[in-house]
């Protein structure tokens, strides 16, 4: 018989449960380098149908599978279980309203994403071929062009659980920076107009939960310093 | 049916604290401790300066347990306070922003404090 895995997952129904629990289950440990997502699927298929979540691709792409993890932020589908301690707490990303068991409703959360227009903008009439980059202004992207917009870091942040209605969000300022770095990009000064507000920018205590939950190894704390340095830079 | 609210997911009772969020947290702590000692060492410096008994009973009460553990928290919320505002300082200013240098910046800093603290304990009693 294989080994047992402990885990314990945050269960809401709103057609039957009055409140949130906990429910406990024993998942065989089926294969050597089991993902968290492996465990879910396990449950699903063969132990409880009705378990909810998100998942798309499996392999830390799409980001439709964060989820609060023994305490801390991240994608179930690229989270080993080895190393996890038992019995496994899983619960949805912290500080949002549930719709059912780790299905979380994102729409705040991708309203913020839009309000900074995350795209190019430009005054130039579109180029017949791509716009270029010299090596060093494309390199100035690394680091936020990988973020794939799970929410680990942001639904992480206590400054966003406090004041998520009006401070943009770790996830959502790293974007930001994205697009203030862009040599293409030439909105730059109403970007940094944008976000130059005491509750949209500066509501970051430099508490660095964002750094320690992104499953893509960013760091969304330094981005949102960078963006507090260019609108000092601006000034003087 | 009617639609009910939809809960909230659990945040701070569930979440893990890590290096960073201890840091930052502490520095919240430190800064109301700094200033709540403002006024209460203002009144101390008072009420020494009534008369030599007012100064003898001031620097009695000082002396005893709880003066001086007032002295050790205030003392400590001080060094800590002072640590870790230069270690925002060089945040901001962009110097150790790696990962790596941000974790280990906090621990840093807790770790002088709290060899700060034991020192001092060590000195008040």
């Amino acid at each position: 018989m294989s080994k047992m895995l402990q885990i314990e997952i945050y269960r809401y129904d709103p057609e039957k449960d009055a409140e949130p629990y906990m429910q406990a289950f024993e998942v065989p440990l089926e294969k050597m380098g089991m993902k968290l997502l492996d465990v879910l699927n396990y449950i699903k298929w063969h132990l409880d149908g009705t378990l909810t979540y998100r998942r798309s691709c499996g392999e830390g792409v799409c980001g439709s599978d964060g989820m609060n993890i023994n305490g801390v932020n991240g994608l179930a589908c690229i989270t080993a279980i080895e190393g996890l301690k038992q019995p496994i707490k899983v619960r949805p990303l912290p500080s949002m309203e549930v719709i059912r068991d780790l299905v979380v409703d994102t729409t705040h959360f991708f309203d913020q994403y839009r309000q900074i227009k995350p795209w190019l903008q430009s005054k130039q009439p579109t180029p017949e071929h791509e716009r270029l980059q010299t090596p060093d202004e494309r390199a100035e992207l690394d680091g936020s062009y990988e973020c794939i917009m799970c929410g680990c870091c942001t639904t992480s942040c206590p400054s966003w659980w406090w004041n998520g209605d009006r401070f943009m969000g770790p996830a959502v300022l790293l974007q930001a920076d994205r697009w203030i770095k862009d040599s293409r990009d030439e909105a730059t000064g109403e970007r940094l107009d944008q976000l130059e507000d005491a509750f949209k920018l500066y509501r970051c205590h430099q508490i660095m939960n964002c750094m320690e939950a992104c499953p893509k190894g960013l760091n969304p704390t330094a981005a949102i310093n960078h963006i507090k340095r260019t609108l000092l830079n601006r000034k003087s | 049916m009617a639609t009910k609210h939809a809960p909230l997911s659990p945040r701070l009772s569930i979440y893990r604290w890590l290096p960073g969020m201890i840091a930052s947290i502490a520095h919240r702590g430190s800064g109301i401790v700094l200033v709540l000692s403002v006024p209460c060492y203002l009144w101390i410096l008072h009420g020494m300066t009534g008369s030599p008994q007012d100064f003898d009973a001031t620097v009695a009460m000082l002396h005893s347990p709880l003066g001086r553990l007032s002295l050790w928290v205030a003392s400590l919320a001080l060094i800590y306070h002072f640590c870790n505002g230069i270690r925002f300082l060089c945040l901001d200013a962009g110097w150790g922003e790696s990962r790596m240098m941000m974790r280990s910046s906090a621990w840093l800093v807790m770790a002088i404090a709290m060899l700060f603290g034991v020192a001092l304990g060590v000195v008040l009693w």
